[in-house]
């Protein structure tokens, strides 16, 4: 009995470590092990950097990570502008109630969307490529943009708009003057977190981007299929490290956006 | 809210043309091609929107046990990830919300991002674990658990453990959004009142952050019941589930017309589930007995008019 009251308070803390512990073991050990000499064994046999140096000399990739970076970028600019307008220029008409037309593609499995966008891409017979995968992560950035810039519009002081108006800015002034300067916090954090949802998207990818492009998570993908080479290890440390900083940021920035 | 009415119809039409394009977005590319998946499990041979050879004829074709098994081993995944993953995330999100003191904002850092680092580099991470040659193997032949090393990987064992804490954060983090608006007061008048610490995790905590229970099991219940990864990877690809056989139709026999109504089945299936699950949280959180009598909205508010008195 005074053996449990003494150890009672510990059990909790415990238990909480060995979950963290689960979660973040198999990281480390992948970060460790992209630096290993030997790839191809469990054992430690000396540092190196040689896959890092190979990543950056494989064609392949470097190619990939060009998409990527195409799709990502390309998939932030969209989502931002179609949400930004929408947000301002919709409260005039029935649109803005229309808002739970994002939320969709959040609660849809991912497999079905990316199943009807691969559906409706043959039915039309749209080649699939870079332009389809930009398609399908727009299509997941405006569900996380949308809802973040309609909430930080409406906590806005609409006094600000008026006066504008009242002031003699046009519509389109008072836009680009005085809402969009006063939303860039959300706007910036939203940016972020469709950089980093396209970035690390695989399934959209997979099913949209056809026989010919190849994004980093897809190439991860077919490699660890075919058999894991050490070069997968140390591309997946990175992207780790690039989501990471990402958040660090995002959530440095204090940017008052919840991110879950 | 905003008033408008002093815009022409001309400025109107321009707000409304501008603002469009992201609700055409989310028509076009997600609610069409969902109506269409629908239309097209109906047909055999696409004729150009003619509705007249509709057929249950692919519907047919998945009345076969082989699918249904699928289907409802994917079920079983999904529904007790869900489960798993609560009774693992149960106790890290109350020792978070309620317990944690120093290093609580590093530990929820920790939490958040494996939430958005990328699903396909965390499962693939799980590799080096449960190999045979892995680390898992190499601690349990070490403590003496066992005397010759598990085959854990392209076994459903590898699939639930490495979903399992794949998808914790998705738990951990609703409920622990939910325990953070408990108003302390009820649980100090609870402990106060003479209840042990159980008690008050039985009867007031975990009614209270029941609704951080019910967002988190969908969030986990739902994208499991799809999961693609982790079955290919980590299951061998051996083991099918509902988002192996969806890939295999589309990708490698191209028969549209069957992945089609199979997808529609298995999102149907899907559905009922959550609908289920739904009924049950619903039923769950009436107040009744024990609860009822002190029901919780009722406490809630009583206490914040007692802290406010009290200052």
């Amino acid at each position: 009995m005074e053996l449990r009251r003494r150890i009672s308070p510990y059990i909790l803390p415990f238990f909480v470590s060995l979950v963290y512990l689960a979660l973040y073991a198999p990281i480390i050990v992948l970060i460790v092990f992209s630096f290993n000499k030997n790839p191809l064994s469990f054992k430690w046999h000396g540092f190196t950097f040689e896959w890092y140096r190979e990543l950056f000399s494989s064609v392949e990739i470097v190619q990939a990570l060009k998409n990527s970076l195409i799709v990502a970028f390309s998939s932030v600019f969209l989502s931002i502008t179609m949400a930004l307008f929408y947000v301002f220029y919709g409260t005039s008409s029935f649109l803005h109630r229309l808002m739970l037309l994002f939320y969709g593609s959040l609660i849809a499995p991912e497999i079905v969307l990316a199943v009807c966008l691969l559906s409706i891409f043959t039915f039309f017979s749209i080649p699939l490529g870079i332009t389809t995968l930009i398609v399908g992560h727009t299509l997941i950035g405006l569900a996380y943009v949308v809802p973040i810039i309609k909430t930080r519009y409406q906590e806005m002081d609409y006094r600000l708009i008026e006066a504008s108006m009242d002031l003699g800015a046009t519509e389109s002034q008072t836009f680009y003057k005085i809402v969009i300067p006063i939303l860039s916090p959300a706007i910036i954090s939203a940016a972020l977190l469709v950089l980093i949802v396209s970035l690390d998207d695989f399934l959209i990818s997979f099913f949209c981007a056809g026989a010919s492009t190849l994004t980093l998570p897809m190439y991860i993908f077919s490699e660890v299929r075919s058999g894991a080479t050490p070069v997968v290890n140390a591309l997946s440390t990175l992207l780790l490290v690039v989501s990471t900083l990402l958040i660090l940021i995002l959530t440095s920035l204090k940017l008052r956006t919840r991110i879950f | 809210m905003r008033n408008n009415s002093f815009k022409s119809s001309r400025a109107q039409e321009y707000d409304f043309a501008v603002a469009l394009p992201a609700v055409l977005w989310q028509i076009l590319f997600l609610y069409v091609p969902l109506c269409f998946i629908i239309y097209i499990s109906f047909i055999k041979a696409i004729d150009f929107f003619i509705f007249k050879n509709i057929t249950l004829a692919n519907y047919k074709a998945l009345f076969n046990p082989i699918y249904f098994s699928i289907i409802i081993r994917s079920i079983f995944l999904a529904f007790f990830n869900a489960l798993f993953c609560l009774f693992l995330g149960y106790p890290v999100a109350y020792f978070l919300a309620l317990r944690a003191k120093r290093f609580k904002n590093m530990l929820l850092f920790l939490l958040i991002l494996p939430f958005w680092t990328n699903f396909l580099v965390q499962a693939y991470a799980w590799f080096f674990i449960l190999d045979y040659h892995g680390f898992l193997n190499k601690v349990l032949l070490k403590i003496g658990i066992i005397s010759t090393p598990l085959h854990i990987l392209n076994t459903p064992w590898a699939i639930y453990i490495v979903m399992l804490f794949c998808y914790l954060p998705f738990m951990v983090l609703p409920i622990y959004s939910s325990m953070t608006k408990i108003n302390k007061y009820i649980l100090e008048a609870s402990s106060d009142l003479g209840a042990t610490n159980w008690q008050t995790l039985g009867y007031v905590t975990l009614p209270l952050s029941l609704s951080g229970i019910r967002t988190g099991f969908f969030l986990v219940l739902i994208p499991s019941f799809g999961e693609f990864v982790i079955p290919a990877l980590l299951g061998g690809g051996k083991i099918m589930y509902v988002g192996s056989m969806i890939s295999y139709f589309f990708l490698e026999t191209k028969n549209v017309f069957l992945g089609s109504a199979f997808t529609v089945l298995s999102g149907a299936c899907l559905i009922a589930i959550a609908l289920l699950i739904y009924l049950v949280f619903r039923k769950l959180s009436k107040p009744s007995g024990f609860t009822g009598a002190t029901g919780p909205s009722i406490k809630t508010n009583n206490s914040a008019k007692l802290s406010q008195g009290n200052k």
